[in-house]
């Protein structure tokens, strides 16, 4: 054993590799927050006059609201006036076109992480709109895009461009007062993704922002709005890395998906921002809310995670299923490690009929982290002949490791029928005896078993994604095993 | 937003004085306590689906006053002990005259005995999770004493019966403490049945500590009358190898509460829960149940069945929280609803608390309805669709019925859930 345990101090010791600090001048503004800021960022993005109101009236909303205490993450308070509320790589008028016109230092820094922007979205076809701090500076693969019919650009843009579909859609699905990060994010968002697919479109590609937090103090607060039109279908991909920090940051995002009648869309995540070193210092604070509307008849809604990073998550990527036959799908995998906390899970809000949705949550705790489930099936009244099957499993790996799970089913339709199940153990000794009598080291004995644990997820990821979501456990994992 | 409800301080005026002084002494530390005590509302995580039915005003601050005779229809096959509002009735009971085994109430109780047993009220309970319960630990009258000694066994069951004489308005307050020596052995029955047609709330607390391989059987039968609130809080400790087992047979009213509590302390610990609860009408029942695995190896399964018609409401909360250390945990914990009718309403929050990588606990949680294809198999063999949906309705909690270890009170639950479903069933 004691040639495994240097081997697992080893990995134990190792670091971060994603931490870095991108030296980019950055047009930052001073941390505070009142109604001029709100103001002056508005007007830094030239933004026409009823997203000031929007921003005001949600700022206003924030100022009564309190921080929520219930999740099971326990986080210094975060002094909300010593944050910078934007922050954007300098010379905004002259923002590249193209990625040979893109800034060889941003660039440089997608190579550190070892995903080179155009390299990737060569080799899989991918149109990344990339954001970095918090405007989008590269968008490619946009004419491909642009002959389907298919939106896909920045939030400012379109605030600009389709104001019609901003006004009708945005905070439809995640109202302005939902919760307390949301309704600070409304207030103060920077950038983010606006995806619109045009009626009996299918998206040709998948889409993907690329985006990870730079300059120091710097909360980012991302809106991402995606709206399927009839008989639409798109997939979207998000993937997060964030340089190391001793400070913690915040990140406060929303994500709203809107899908109409036979409209489906497909939601995957991959997230590894910075978790905090093996001390529980730093790491991200990653409070994000997350939901989608199935609208249409027929519509479908499908979230994929793989969380890995984050010091903190608070994060329950939801459906409302308000069309008839709608899905909802949600397929997690949460890892944490050191002294990481998440709270994670769904809500599957049933209203229309015949509505069904399959919840798979796959949680691993290892080290000294503390990782929730959190959960909330609710069937209306008029949800005839509705179904919902969870499954929620929990990983344990060290003895100082902590998992829970707190489904709440409320039912209040005679003909729906709601199953949840859910088992907490550790990496058996059978199973790792198994392993090492077949000459598997423990480190990758480990990591196999809990690859298996998380197959059921892992298939439902896209194909690059899933690559790259197994790597990321194998690494987040290393140096939990002893 | 408007601030929380806070308890009426018509419910802290002094209660009856017939009690030793220090048990008089703690009413009146646990009184000051509650004063300006907020009323549970939605937001308050463990009242969220019931704190609308509750209803404290101050026609229920008074004590209740009998003026008849109340009666249970169980046949008590054992020893008994009655309580009427919450205070003992000695010429009805008949308790046990067994070597070791020492039942008395607490008016009867001397001022040292009394001194110790203030000592050790409440400790069985989380007070901060049983707000209402507390209110009982402020209010209470009387109370009935239990000790086993050592390896005192009780031959017969022991039936608590307290009734409720609700031809006034008022609370009774019932209480019972058992101990039970190392290797001691007990089966207690408490009912709770109401006669009266007025407002009445039953807040009642029993509690139940285990030394070392004690067994202790408790079944408790909830079916006081529509206009009886019942609030109840039972806590279980439990010693090395000792043996907790509970069965609750549960019957909707216009509010029904009850937090079972039980924590595993020494290594060896086990515990068994049972519960069937049945609601229609507009009846409610919230059953929030806690097992603590404090100390490694030990053992618990608890299974709770609800069925709900009409307008009805029946909410199950579970949890099972393991401890750091609590290596070699086994918890088990499943429970299924029938949700009979579309306005009835169903909520369960299984919950697990981890903090020990060496367990294997499991909890499954469905709601459903009965399957229409044994409905129809039955029908199609000539049985009514009224007589099918009854017994495949029994079929579903008779599995627990059939594990309370008292044949008498089997047979008479048996009989009492079998008439409520067929009264369900109006349509036939």
């Amino acid at each position: 054993m004691a040639n495994t345990d240097k081997q697992v101090n080893e990995l134990i010791k190792r670091e971060y590799e994603h931490g870095f600090v991108t030296d980019i001048e950055a047009d930052t503004f001073e941390p505070g927050l009142n109604e001029d800021v709100i103001r002056r960022l508005s007007a830094v993005k030239g933004e026409p006059e009823f997203m000031l109101e929007w921003r005001l009236k949600a700022y206003r909303r924030w100022l009564e609201m309190d921080e929520p205490e219930w999740a099971h993450v326990h986080y210094p308070k975060v002094d909300y006036q010593n944050i910078s509320y934007y922050s954007a790589p300098k010379r905004p008028e002259d923002m590249p076109q193209s990625l040979d016109e893109v800034d060889p230092e941003l660039l440089r820094t997608y190579e550190k992480l070892g995903i080179p922007l155009h390299e990737r979205a060569a080799l899989a076809g991918v149109a990344v709109d990339a954001v970095f701090d918090s405007v989008s500076v590269a968008t490619t693969f946009k004419e491909p895009l642009a002959k389907a019919g298919v939106i896909f650009c920045s939030i400012s843009e379109a605030v600009h461009e389709h104001p019609e579909l901003v006004k009708k859609y945005l905070g439809s699905v995640v109202p302005i007062g939902d919760n307390f990060f949301a309704c600070l994010n409304a207030a103060t968002f920077s950038d983010g993704t606006f995806v619109y697919i045009p009626k009996g479109v299918r998206c040709p590609m998948e889409l993907s922002t690329y985006f990870r937090i730079n300059a120091a103090n710097t909360g980012q607060f991302e809106r991402t709005l995606i709206i399927a039109e009839e008989g639409s279908y798109v997939s979207y991909l998000e993937g997060c890395t964030a340089p190391m920090r001793d400070e913690n940051q915040l990140h406060a995002a929303v994500v709203e998906l809107v899908a109409l009648d036979d409209a489906q869309i497909k939601y995957s995540t991959v997230q590894n921002w910075y978790p905090g070193d093996e001390n529980g210092i730093g790491g991200i604070y990653n409070f994000v809310t997350k939901r989608g509307a199935a609208i249409g008849k027929n519509s479908k809604i499908s979230w994929t995670q793989v969380e890995t990073g984050s010091a903190i998550t608070w994060k329950y990527p939801s459906c409302i299923l308000r069309g008839e036959n709608s899905v909802g799908e949600f397929y997690s995998v949460a890892l944490t490690n050191n002294y990481q906390q998440a709270d994670t899970g769904t809500k599957m809000i049933h209203l229309g009929k015949n509505t069904s949705s399959t919840i798979i949550s796959k949680g691993i705790s290892a080290g000294h982290s503390s990782n929730a489930y959190r959960g909330l099936v609710k069937f209306g009244p008029g949800a005839e002949g509705a179904r919902n099957f969870t499954q929620c499993d929990s990983l344990l790996i060290g003895d100082r490791s902590a998992a829970h799970t707190f489904p709440y089913i409320e039912n209040k339709n005679k003909n729906s029928i709601v199953e949840h199940e859910a088992t907490t153990s550790k990496v058996s000794d059978e199973q790792m005896f198994l392993c090492r009598q077949r000459g598997i080291d423990p480190e990758q004995a480990v990591s196999m078993i809990v690859n298996g644990f998380c197959k059921e997820v892992f298939k439902e990821l896209p194909m690059e994604f899933a690559v790259e979501a197994g790597k990321l456990l194998e690494v987040s994992l290393e140096g939990s095993v002893g | 937003m408007k601030p929380a409800p806070k308890l009426s301080s018509a419910f802290l005026e002094p209660a009856g004085q017939k009690l030793p002084s220090p048990l008089l002494e703690l009413r009146r530390q646990r009184g000051t306590a509650l004063v300006d005590m907020p009323l549970p509302t939605r937001k308050t995580e463990n009242w969220k689906y019931s704190s609308r039915y509750l209803k404290l005003d101050d026609t229920l601050a008074g004590s209740l006053t009998s003026t008849g005779k109340a009666g249970t229809d169980l046949a008590v096959e054992g020893y008994h002990a009655v309580f009427r509002n919450g205070v003992m009735v000695p010429e009805a009971s008949k308790l046990p005259d067994v070597d070791g085994i020492d039942i008395r109430r607490f008016a009867d109780l001397s001022d040292s005995e009394a001194t110790k047993l203030a000592e050790r009220l409440d400790n069985t309970l989380d007070s901060n999770a049983v707000q209402l319960a507390r209110l009982n630990s402020a209010r209470f009258e009387d109370g009935l004493l239990i000790q086993l000694k050592p390896e005192a066994v009780l031959d017969k069951p022991l039936f608590i019966v307290c009734e409720t004489d609700a031809s006034t308005s008022g609370s009774a307050y019932p209480r019972i403490y058992l101990d039970a020596g190392h290797h001691s052995q007990i089966t207690v029955v408490e009912e709770y049945t109401s006669t009266g047609e007025q407002s009445a709330m039953v807040n009642a607390v029993t509690e139940f500590t285990l030394a070392e391989g004690a067994q202790v059987t408790s079944v408790r039968l909830s079916s006081d009358g529509q206009n009886v609130q019942h609030i109840g809080a039972t806590g279980a400790r439990l010693g090395g190898n000792s043996r907790f087992e509970s069965h609750a047979v549960c019957f909707g009213g216009p509010l029904r509460r009850h937090d079972l509590q039980v924590r595993l302390e020494q290594p060896g610990a086990e515990c068994k829960l049972n519960g069937v609860v049945v609601t229609q009408g507009k009846q409610h029942y919230d059953n929030h149940t806690t097992i603590e695995h404090v100390a490694p190896h030990c053992n618990s399964e608890e299974t709770y069945r609800n069925i709900a018609a009409d307008q009805s409401h029946a909410i199950f909360n579970g949890r099972i929280h393991i401890h750091p250390d609590a290596q070699k945990s086994n918890a088990n914990m499943s429970n299924k609803n029938l949700l009979l009718s579309t306005g009835a309403e169903i909520d369960t929050k299984p919950e697990l608390e981890i903090y020990a990588d060496d367990v294997k606990c499991a909890h499954g949680a469905t709601i459903g309805q009965l399957d229409e294809d044994a409905i129809f198999y039955l029908v199609s063999r000539g049985i009514s669709r009224r007589e099918a949906t009854t017994l495949l309705s029994m079929a579903f909690i008779n599995e627990l019925i059939e594990q309370i270890p008292v044949a008498s009170v089997k047979e008479a639950s048996q009989g009492r859930l079998n008439h409520f479903i067929e009264q369900t069933f109006v349509e036939g």
